[in-house]
Parts: C-alpha cells; structure tokens; sequence
C-alpha cells in the first residue's frame, strides 16, 4: 500500500519509468540540438517548443488517463473512444492555435525577428499537434488495450512509455512541419 | 456528446494556461541565445530535466493527496515519518535519474558530436537547479495539498496539472540564472 511504502520501495518503482522517460527525452534533445538549432529562425522556433511539449502534456497525458480509467471501469466502447479522441483533437487545435497567437505577440515584442510570417507561426503548432497526435493516439490507445488485456495496469505502465514516445515524437513532428511550411 | 463536452470543458483552461507558462519559458530560452549556443548540451537534456522535474512533483502530489485522504499524515503543517519516508525515497530517485540523465546525455552528446563546454561544472549546475527545484517543489506541495485539501477540494486535480507546468517553466529559468552565476 502507497501509504506504507519505503523508501527503498519508492526508489524502486519509480526509478525504472523515469529512466524510460529520460531515453526518450534525451532523443528529443538530440533532434533540437541537431536539427532545430541550425534553422536561421531558431530564436522563435526555441519559443515554441516548451509550450509543445506542455501541450502534449497536458492532452496526451490525460488521454491515456482517461481511456485507462474506460477500460478499468468497463465502460470503454465505440462511442467512448470516438468522443475522447475527438475531444483530445479540438482541445490541441483550440490551444496550438493560442500557442500560435501568443507567439506572433511575443515576437512582435520581445523577440522582434520578422523572418517567419505570422501565418506560419500559427500554422507550426497546429501542424506539429496534429502529426503527433495521429501517433500518439493509436500507440497509446493500443498499449492501453494490451495492457489490460495481459492484466496489467494500464495506469503504471502505459504512461512512461508513452510520455518517452510523445515528446520524441513532438519533436520530430515540429521539424518535419518546418520543412512542410518550408520555414528559414 | 456528453462525454466530448465534459472532457473540453474540464481541460481547456489548465490546457491553455499551461501551454502559456510553456511560452514564457521559450521566451527565457530565447532571450539567452548566447548560453543556448555556448553550452549546446543544454539543449540536448532540457527536455529531460523538464520531464524529471514534472514526472517526481506528480509522483509527489499523487502520494500526499493520497496520504491526506488515507489519514496518514495530519492536514497540519508538521513534520511526521512518512513525509521524511518521502522526501528521502524521491530525493534518491530524483538523484539517481539525474545521474542516468547525465551519463546518458553525455554518452549522446559524445557520440552525436555535440560540444559539451566545461562538462563538470554543468553537471555541477545540473545538481544545483535539481536540488532547488526539488526542495521548493515539494514544500510548495505539501502546503498546497493541506489547504487545498481542508477546503474539501482533490489537491490532485488541480496540482498535477499546475505543478508540471510550473516544472517546465522553473527549470529552464534556474538552469541559465545558475550558469550566469557560475560562468
């Protein structure tokens, strides 16, 4: 039980799902040091990609929670999934964007660096949630399924791969809309 | 459509907050383009120190709203066995990932063929934001979890959501105000 836990037993199963998640995060560092830093726009790009891996945070996470807790209380069906995902979709194009707006603001203001058009910094994030997400949603919606049908809880394994996964993905999918919108 | 209506309107603020905080940290890294370009390994494990960082204050919210509910711990601001149980457990988790972060990154920069500039005293500056971040987090916390649990309220729904966000925000700011410190 939670509230008897050591801390030997804390260490224990915590450790292993943060190592999981720092491999995926270290090659999501890997593909902003070595293919975003070379952009003539990096100064706004940099803006940019804390709020999307926040965003893919703060949507995917509770995804997964969610279609966990379907599974779990048996009422994961058809209409359930075709809700939460359409859900999870216009909440991410609602925020990308807000994302999109506040960058054109903080540009205009602090950044002042006119080399991507205004168009485009609302275009990036929409584009880059987008691609994630159609990643994102059938990876997690089949581990989640697996998980429970192996009688695991989806809970404790689910969102540690998934969290290494997402923010790989959310990295790689903001670089590939930048060559898409063809962003200096 | 209950279901998508229930899930948009519980989400989209805390959503649209976060993703603001999100912002304002790429306006700190942005507006530090020099440190960006001087230590390039930053870049690479940023992500990770922001995810270490959010990953423990979410285990740590979960554990107290837990221990509140169960009545393991008081609501009142004390000290007791189990929160020091905690404290230590997600101390040497938090160390030793930082730890598996650096071999790992630097194993990653060395074969990547990024420049890791004066590696130990990153690593030192590294330990510093880490540390801070954790005792700050988890006293904000556990102050938080009791008032916001004697108001009857789950302190999970709203510090999870609250806590990642201020993670993403507080690291990268920590990170270059030590590196002007030191540097």
């Amino acid at each position: 039980m939670e509230s008897q836990d050591t801390k030997g037993k804390i260490v224990k199963e915590s450790l292993p799902s943060e190592i999981i998640s720092i491999v995926g995060d270290i090659l999501a560092g890997i593909v902003l040091s070595l293919l975003i830093v070379p952009f003539e726009s990096f100064l706004i790009l940099i803006l940019i990609v804390p709020a999307l891996l926040s965003l893919r945070g703060n949507i995917s996470g509770p995804y997964i929670a969610r279609t966990s807790k379907d599974l779990i209380i048996g009422e994961f069906n058809r209409k359930s999934l075709i809700e939460n995902i359409l859900a999870t979709y216009v909440l991410s194009i609602v925020t990308a964007f807000i994302i999109g707006v506040f960058s054109i603001v903080l540009n205009i203001f602090l950044i002042k660096i006119p080399i991507v058009s205004n168009i485009m910094l609302i275009e990036i994030p929409i584009i880059t949630i987008l691609i994630t997400l159609s990643i994102s949603i059938p990876c997690s919606t089949g581990l989640n399924y697996l998980a429970f049908k192996y009688g695991l809880n989806p809970n404790n394994v689910v969102n540690p791969i998934m969290t290494a996964i997402d923010d790989f993905f959310t990295v790689i999918s903001f670089y590939l809309s930048l060559i898409m919108l063809g962003v200096p | 459509m209950e279901y998508f209506k229930k899930i948009f309107k519980e989400s989209i603020i805390i959503v649209i907050i976060s993703s603001f905080m999100g912002l304002i940290s790429g306006t700190v890294l942005s507006s530090n383009e020099r440190i960006l370009y001087s230590f390039p390994i930053i870049l690479l494990i940023l992500p990770s120190l922001n995810s270490l960082i959010g990953d423990i204050s979410t285990v740590l919210s979960s554990r107290l709203t837990s221990h509140l509910y169960i009545g393991i711990i008081p609501p009142k601001i004390q000290k007791s066995d189990r929160l020091k149980e905690d404290f230590y457990g997600l101390l040497i988790t938090i160390l030793l990932s930082l730890i598996a972060l650096i071999v790992l990154g630097y194993s990653m920069g060395i074969a990547t063929g990024i420049e890791i500039v004066n590696p130990v005293l990153i690593i030192i500056i590294l330990l510093f934001t880490i540390l801070l971040l954790f005792v700050s987090m988890f006293i904000f916390l556990f102050i938080s979890a009791i008032f916001i649990f004697k108001q009857g309220k789950d302190p999970n729904n709203f510090l999870i959501p609250f806590v990642t966000s201020l993670a993403d925000f507080l690291t990268p700011l920590f990170l270059i105000i030590f590196i002007q410190i030191f540097i």
